[in-house]
């Protein structure tokens, strides 16, 4: 992978002052214009075959469904764009709901059954990402050993007990300030917050150096170990924030973990235009796509698309985005 | 840029119209059914001689302590968290078991097939198994039987003559003859429902959805089963695959039946969630713990199950039974400790009894 | 000095193999036999494919995700051509093989000719091979197959499991072509430096689609062999193989970033990872245990290979 990032010459994305507006929206935001357009071509489509699909409430559950994987997403995404990868993200966010309610249950006050997940999230990613970057271990191999121990751990400690009889007040998934679900609003913050840091901040901004060119960013000056490490934890804390719109949308936590959650998380971010090389794309983009595969979830029950054929035609439309974005990004090599 | 424009549209194109052709789903599997008679009249049985396997050359095992260990499809999940809290308590009253569980956390074939194969090496007395497939399950089960290992099944079957005996929580058709009566007593014999399952690969579902379906058309024509929904053993998917049901079919759908324990109460919660306590009304099969809130806030009136430390209970005394040469081929019925005497049908099933209902006057004489 | 740092990594798991199977033998009198070892052969076979390959693809500096969807699928297909379509049971294993193959070589065409990153365009290959698996099986399972075809995965021949002749065979096979051929040297170079390997005037792109083809090859190869093993085809089979694969092929020392690694080594990170499942099962610790305790294996051993490294350097 990493060999592919030498020939790669794909840029960071630098505002163009010069050019018309669209111009540069198209520039710098194409794949999200793509995913934009592809969500509202969905809308359209499905709305005009059955206006129910358009209804408030099913909106609703469409942007707020997957609220939990977009942030995750957002972590993922910076993660991606440094050059590296986490597999563990999935066993990481059921071992972090399993702690949060329990703690719940046990009587501890709400903040600290919120504020457990983020922490912690934060202590096992800085184990994640001083072994990535400062012993220099492939994040691969890293993410893969830890999936392994936070799956047998949280099972060898649990026992596999579920866990019922949440508190009311620690459901913070259901809240609903000014009639919108707090999922919603949790993933727009979050998302436009991280955007906003990634392209004005000068440390946010040298995430792109570090993921496209190492070794320039070495010579320029920044650390780039320093940067991973900061990296994963800033990830473990937003998996941390996912845990809790995990943990608390049901009265019933179970402690394994949702099969595949990693899977969905690192899609959700590359078909968002995070580039696998590293080095560019955007966490909006990341957020967007996590929205579309909840849409097109919903569309396929609207549309009586036979569930055995629901994986496939998901599936295929992945492929289909992903060849229409190197298509896309082909001339202006 | 309009290239990727193009595709998409093409792709949804595809996909809306291969929609059209697809008949309602309902994620039945395809062997025969038997539904019930709609009044319960109980059907005539006809005897089954003893189909099981034997172990060959097996050591005598009488009064001696054994080493038992019990393989569930996966472990963590409250459905086999429960189970094995029976095996553990029959194998305590019992005093001359060591049982312990062991499994997989995901209901892989291939890791219980691979966990089973190194307790047969490591020469254990006796084995408990819930099958993630009744096929795939076989040879390994064999092999065990040939080392004169005892193996009896609990929850999910594997073929016959790859165990000795299996403990059935409760007959395919009385399960659909449960869910069905209840939801009709709910929603009237006219309404429309919808069900949310695990994934059409897990047989249990599968046999079930598929009386349930017979037994509906025989019993009540005119209901209407609107879709059936895959939710994998997720509760997050499980609770909006029935949120999109209920936007999708708004008042014309009256009913959400829950065909696991992880998709009843997710389901339970959407229509909590979406105010449609009363509208729609959810039934299933369910674990009475994470159901208690709904039931007790009146917007679930019962869920139905079996009792799964009871089934783990029964599986563990079946076990010892056999290998003590009490429980043998031709028996009748079979008395399993606390449980008294169970019926053993279709020649080598030992039938649990019928499944419980939790409704808001009982469900907290129930913690599992 | 890159070929001593090989040897140096599988020398030391070569060790670790050793050692673990020594402490292994003294913890469970059951596991140091014949025929538990030979049963470990026969239920590691479909891995040990996989991952050989997994190898060739990973030197390239790719990765292939799709491989245990492309399992399913070839499972599938080798009931549904038997059963729906009629053929003899050897064509229609043959055409599962075939379509597994292509898969294959789909992965390959698309990551080369549209220059989709491996393991994008793997990642959305894994769910639509198993989308198709589950829509063509329509969750029905195919069974019944006649009492030669279990010879491949239930038999044994001259006593030992079929399948590990397999295996076998394929594990020198794949040694001698990597380490002796010119094709081997090609896969090297590019997963060194992709870039001056095409300048070079090396066929990149062929022997990119060559390797991923060969992968769905060995993953359809695996698929028949696990029907055939367990007497029925599901969808959901192979689910998770990639991961297992990938963890054997790290553990044996190849580079994630490619242009290192061996086939020697992958097959010492099997054995590993196999001898540990068991071993620790047979002593009496559970699945869940064994789990934490592969992941802390993997990253340890990586950990000391580096460290090592880094003080030679």
């Amino acid at each position: 992978m990493a060999v592919l990032s030498q020939a790669s010459t794909l840029s960071t994305r630098k505002p163009q002052n010069s050019r018309p507006f669209i111009a540069r929206l198209m520039t710098d935001y194409g794949q999200e214009c793509v995913i934009i357009a592809a969500i509202l071509l969905l809308f359209v489509a499905v709305g005009l075959y059955n206006p129910r699909f358009l209804s408030t409430s099913n909106l609703t559950t469409i942007f707020s469904g997957n609220a939990y994987i977009a942030v995750a997403a957002i972590g993922m995404s910076m993660v991606i764009i440094t050059g590296h990868i986490d597999v563990s993200v999935g066993a990481l966010i059921g071992v972090l709901a399993t702690i949060s309610g329990t703690l719940a249950v046990s009587g501890y006050p709400v903040w600290v059954a919120w504020g457990a997940p983020i922490l912690l999230g934060m202590a096992v990613n800085f184990i994640v990402g001083w072994l990535v970057a400062f012993a220099r271990i492939p994040s691969i191999v890293v993410t893969l050993g830890m999936m392994s121990i936070l799956r047998g751990g949280l099972i060898s400690i649990t026992g596999g007990t579920w866990i019922s009889g949440l508190p009311k007040a620690f459901m913070i998934a259901q809240w609903k300030p000014f009639g919108l679900p707090f999922p919603i609003i949790a993933m727009v913050v979050l998302t436009l917050l991280a955007a906003w840091w990634m392209r004005n901040f000068p440390f946010g901004r040298s995430l792109y150096a570090v993921g496209g060119n190492p070794e320039a960013a070495k010579a320029t000056g920044i650390s780039s170990e320093r940067r991973v490490l900061a990296v994963f934890v800033i990830h473990g804390a937003i998996a941390g924030i996912a845990t809790i719109l995990f943990a608390t949308q049901l009265q019933v936590i179970q402690s394994t973990v949702p099969p595949n959650l990693e899977l969905t998380v690192i899609t959700a971010a590359v078909i968002g235009g995070v580039s696998i090389l590293g080095g560019s794309g955007t966490v909006i983009g990341s957020t967007l796509a996590a929205i579309l595969f909840a849409a097109i979830g919903s569309a396929l029950i609207f549309v009586n698309v036979s569930a055995y054929w629901l994986r496939a035609v998901i599936g295929g439309l992945i492929l289909i985005t992903v060849l229409a974005d190197m298509i896309r990004r082909r001339p202006k090599k | 840029m309009r290239r990727s424009m193009m595709t998409t549209l093409l792709a949804l194109a595809l996909s809306a119209g291969t929609s059209h052709a697809a008949p309602v789903w309902t994620g039945a599997d395809d062997q025969p059914t038997s539904p019930l008679a709609c009044d319960g009249a109980p059907a005539a049985a006809a005897p089954v001689a003893y189909n099981g396997g034997t172990p060959a050359k097996a050591p005598e095992r009488k009064g001696k302590t054994i080493k038992v260990v019990d393989v569930p499809k996966l472990v963590g999940i409250g459905y086999f968290n429960s189970t094995s809290q029976g095996v553990k308590e029959a194998a305590k009253e019992l005093g001359t078991v060591d049982a312990k569980t062991d499994g997989s956390t995901k209901a892989n074939i291939d890791d219980q097939i691979t966990l089973i194969d190194n307790y047969i090496t490591s020469g254990v007395d006796g084995i408990l198994f819930s099958a993630n497939d009744p096929v795939a399950i076989a040879p390994v089960l064999k092999k065990a039987l040939a080392a004169g290992i005892n193996v009896v099944g609990y929850d999910a079957d594997a073929e016959p003559d790859a165990r000795q005996w299996f403990v059935n929580p409760a007959t395919p058709n009385g399960v659909a003859k449960s869910l069905i009566d209840t939801l009709a007593k709910e929603i009237g014999e006219d309404g429309s429902f919808a069900i949310v399952t695990s994934t059409f690969t897990t047989p249990n579902q599968a046999r079930w959805i598929a009386e349930m379906s017979a037994y509906q058309a025989k019993c009540y024509p005119k209901m209407t089963w609107l879709e059936t929904v895959e939710a994998q053993e997720d509760n997050i998917l499980s609770f909006n695959q029935a949120n999109t049901l209920i936007n999708k079919y708004g008042s014309d759908m009256k009913g959400i039946i829950g065909m696991t324990s992880v998709a009843t109460p997710a389901a339970a919660d959407a229509v909590t969630q979406a105010g449609q306590c009363g509208k729609v009304s959810v039934v299933g099969l369910a674990t009475p713990n994470p159901m208690k809130p709904y039931i007790k806030d009146g917007c679930v009136k019962s869920a139905i199950l079996w009792s799964t430390v009871d089934l783990g209970y029964a599986a563990m005394q079946a076990l010892r039974a056999s290998a003590d040469g009490t429980l043998k081929p031709g028996d009748k019925t079979f008395k399993a400790g606390r449980l008294g005497e169970l019926q053993i049908i279709n020649g080598s099933q030992i039938l649990l009894g019928s499944p419980a209902v939790f409704t808001k006057d009982n469900v907290d004489t129930f913690d599992f | 000095m890159s070929l001593r740092t090989l040897l140096r990594h599988e020398t030391i798991l070569a060790l670790v193999a050793v050692v673990l199977l020594v402490a292994l033998a003294f913890q469970s009198a059951q596991f140091f036999t014949g025929a538990n070892l030979l049963n470990q052969g026969r239920l590691m076979t479909e891995v040990g494919l996989v991952a050989i390959i997994m190898t060739f693809v990973i030197i390239t500096g790719g990765i292939d995700l799709s491989v245990g969807s492309i399992l399913g699928l070839t499972a599938i297909l080798t009931g549904v051509f038997w059963q729906n379509l009629g053929l003899p049971l050897m064509a229609a294993a043959g055409l599962a093989i075939a379509v597994g193959t292509f898969c294959g070589f789909v992965n390959g065409f698309v990551i080369t000719r549209f220059g989709v990153p491996p393991l994008i365009a793997t990642l959305a290959t894994l769910a639509l091979y198993r989308g198709l698996a589950e829509g063509i099986s329509q969750a029905r399972s195919v069974r019944g197959y006649p009492d030669w075809f279990y010879v491949l995965g239930q038999g044994n021949i001259l006593g030992v499991p079929t399948q590990l002749w397999i295996l076998i065979a394929f594990a020198i096979l794949a040694s001698v072509l990597l380490a002796a051929t010119r094709i081997g040297r090609s896969i090297y170079a590019i997963g060194a430096n992709e870039v001056a390997a095409f300048f070079s005037g090396l066929p990149v792109n062929r022997t990119k689609i060559a390797v991923y083809t060969a992968s769905g090859f060995a993953a359809a190869l695996a698929g028949v062999i696990f029907v055939s093993r367990v007497s029925t085809t599901r969808s959901d089979m192979g689910t998770g193989l990639e991961l297992d694969a990938i963890t054997a092929v790290v553990l044996g020392g190849t580079s994630i970033y490619g242009g290192r690694g061996s086939v020697i080594g992958t097959l010492i990170g099997l054995v590993v990872i196999q001898s540990l499942k068991n071993g620790l099962s047979l002593a009496g610790i559970k699945a869940e245990g064994t789990a934490v305790l592969i992941g802390l294996m993997l990253i340890g051993a990586i950990l000391m290979t580096t460290a090592f490294n880094k003080r030679r350097a």
